[in-house]
């Protein structure tokens, strides 16, 4: 009999270890994705910032900046009203927009060859390719610890224990991802020269 | 070898960091094992002093049941930890011996190149989500190689030499760059640290176990069980191959997960096999330039293990046997992400 209770009880410490592990886990995952979502929010700021100087400073070469400067800031509200009234999509939509006309930067150093030449736009090109590439990283990073969570998450004995604490476990969060119809367009979308 | 030789495929890198992760929890566990073994060993001999007559299965019997305390396995474990925790503590820098070095910040570029190269640092930390940004070292040398170092916000460094630096593109830059970041997330560093330390402690206890058990006082007529010497005698020649075969196993498991984890960062697998293949190629064709530089390089052997490619394996005598050889070979490594030969 008391063989018996030995075992019951070891068996009843593992369960509590392997409870306590898995749940601290599984706030560690979440806090992760909120994490690498606001890291998002950061890498966008600082595109923002890092645009308006880039614009500010070829100003001089070209009248092109005008308009693309008052579509920035006017995409840049978009934004932000978006996020203020929790629109994700319309928000996605207006920092999507952002990125087109940083690939039309680009394409106007092309036109420019003294421009062009120069070290100052090889450091801005480096700036832009840099820029685009953390705010890139910074989503794939935050899908990647969505799919970590949810993959825990949706998996054997760990979604008994979601469903048991389910205020603080259970969480759903949307892949960072494109409008179903901006897909087939950023698919279609070369550059013409 | 050129990169037009192979045929690119996709790659898995979930499968392949999931299987080298399986392996280095193997690796992990066979270590302890055999720590815990030469741990009960050394208990043998202490309890055959103290109750002579026994046999060895008799006074493995007792430790295991516990009915005899294994003190000296307990302690083993405990300077283990201790020693471990020493270590840790006071490994930084280390790694830099030697050479001629400059740290890059964002506001002390020289040229455009520093500056990519410390954008493209701050990309993959952006990337694999690490809460601290590496310190980035800049190694004046001719030769083509990188190693990271240290774990935390405080140690972690990654370094590469100008000639890396000034030969690779953007891209292929930022491969060797994650790579090297993937060693820090994976904790490699520690890694390679505990299987050293661990290794060192065995060999030493087993060294002690031999001459004492060999030339040690023999109390006249005690008759001592000669499987216990047996054993004792085998582990003293057999432990050091043993060890040094397991470190390196793991030493190459974690540059599999290292280039698997740079794909995991980048999406993609081509400038990684792109800067594979450019370095082993810029060795061959450099190789007595390259072999005097790193001669003449104090403190090179503390580098071997962590650098991105083993430098060794320009010298044709030692990279003839792969299982003493720190680096899986060029086509491997380039086959576990997804490149193989025509």
């Amino acid at each position: 009999m008391s063989s018996f209770l030995i075992a019951i009880l070891v068996i009843a410490g593992l369960l509590a270890v392997w409870v306590v592990s898995s749940y601290n886990g599984l706030i560690g995952m979440i806090e992760a994705v909120d994490n690498n979502k606001r890291q998002i929010d950061i890498q966008l700021d600082r595109r923002f910032k890092v645009f308006q100087s880039l614009i500010e400073a070829v100003k001089q070469y070209m009248d092109y900046e005008k308009t693309t400067l008052k579509d920035v800031v006017a995409l840049r509200n978009q934004a932000t009203a978006a996020q203020a009234s929790g629109d994700e999509k319309a928000r996605i939509a207006a920092e999507n927009g952002i990125s087109k006309i940083a690939s039309g930067l680009s394409v106007v150093f092309e036109q420019y060859p003294d421009l062009k030449a120069g070290q100052n736009v090889l450091q801005l090109q480096e700036e832009i390719v840099n820029t685009e590439n953390k705010l890139t990283y910074s989503k794939q990073a935050y899908n990647d610890s969505i799919e970590r969570f949810n993959a825990k998450k949706k998996s054997f004995f760990e979604s008994m224990l979601v469903k048991f604490f389910a205020a603080q476990l259970d969480k759903t969060y949307e892949y960072w991802a494109l409008l179903e119809g901006q897909v087939k367009v950023q698919e279609d979308y070369t550059v013409k020269f | 070898m050129d990169f037009k030789d192979y045929h690119k495929t996709a790659g898995n890198w979930r499968l392949e960091l999931a299987r080298n992760a399986r392996k280095t929890k193997q690796v992990i566990a066979l270590f302890f094992l055999i720590y815990c073994f030469v741990g009960l060993i050394v208990d043998v001999v202490v309890l055959q002093s103290m109750y002579p007559g026994g046999t060895l299965s008799v006074y493995l019997k007792a430790l295991l049941t516990f009915k005899a305390v294994p003190y000296a396995t307990i302690i083993m474990l405990i300077i283990a930890w201790i020693s471990l925790m020493i270590t840790y503590a006071m490994y930084d820098k280390i790694m830099l011996l030697g050479t001629e070095y400059r740290e890059i910040l964002p506001n002390n570029a020289q040229s455009l190149q520093e500056k990519q190269l410390y954008n493209v640092v701050e990309e993959m930390k952006v990337a694999s989500g690490l809460k601290f940004m590496p310190k980035v070292y800049l190694i004046e040398a001719n030769y083509m190689n990188a190693f990271a170092s240290g774990y935390s916000e405080k140690s972690a460094m990654v370094a590469i030499t100008r000639g890396l630096m000034e030969k690779l593109d953007r891209a292929e830059l930022t491969a060797v760059m994650a790579h090297e970041l993937s060693h820090i997330r994976h904790q490699d560093i520690k890694l390679t640290l505990m299987v050293a330390v661990l290794s060192n402690i065995l060999l030493m206890v087993i060294d002690v176990l031999f001459y004492s058990v060999f030339f040690g006082r023999n109390d006249g007529d005690k008759k001592r069980d000669n499987s216990i010497v047996m054993v004792v005698m085998i582990l003293r020649y057999v432990l050091p191959l043993i060890t040094v075969v397991l470190a390196l196993f793991l030493s190459r498991t974690r540059e599999y997960m290292a280039d698997s984890g740079c794909v995991e960062l980048m999406r993609d697998n081509d400038p990684m096999a792109r800067a594979l293949l450019k370095i082993s190629e810029d060795h061959e064709a450099n190789a007595d330039a390259y072999q005097q530089e790193y001669g003449r390089t104090p403190h090179e052997q503390v580098r071997q293990a962590s650098y991105l490619f083993d430098p060794s394996s320009i010298d044709p005598i030692k990279s003839l046997n792969n299982l003493f050889s720190t680096h899986p070979a060029i086509d491997d490594r380039l086959k576990a992400i997804g490149f193989k030969k025509k």
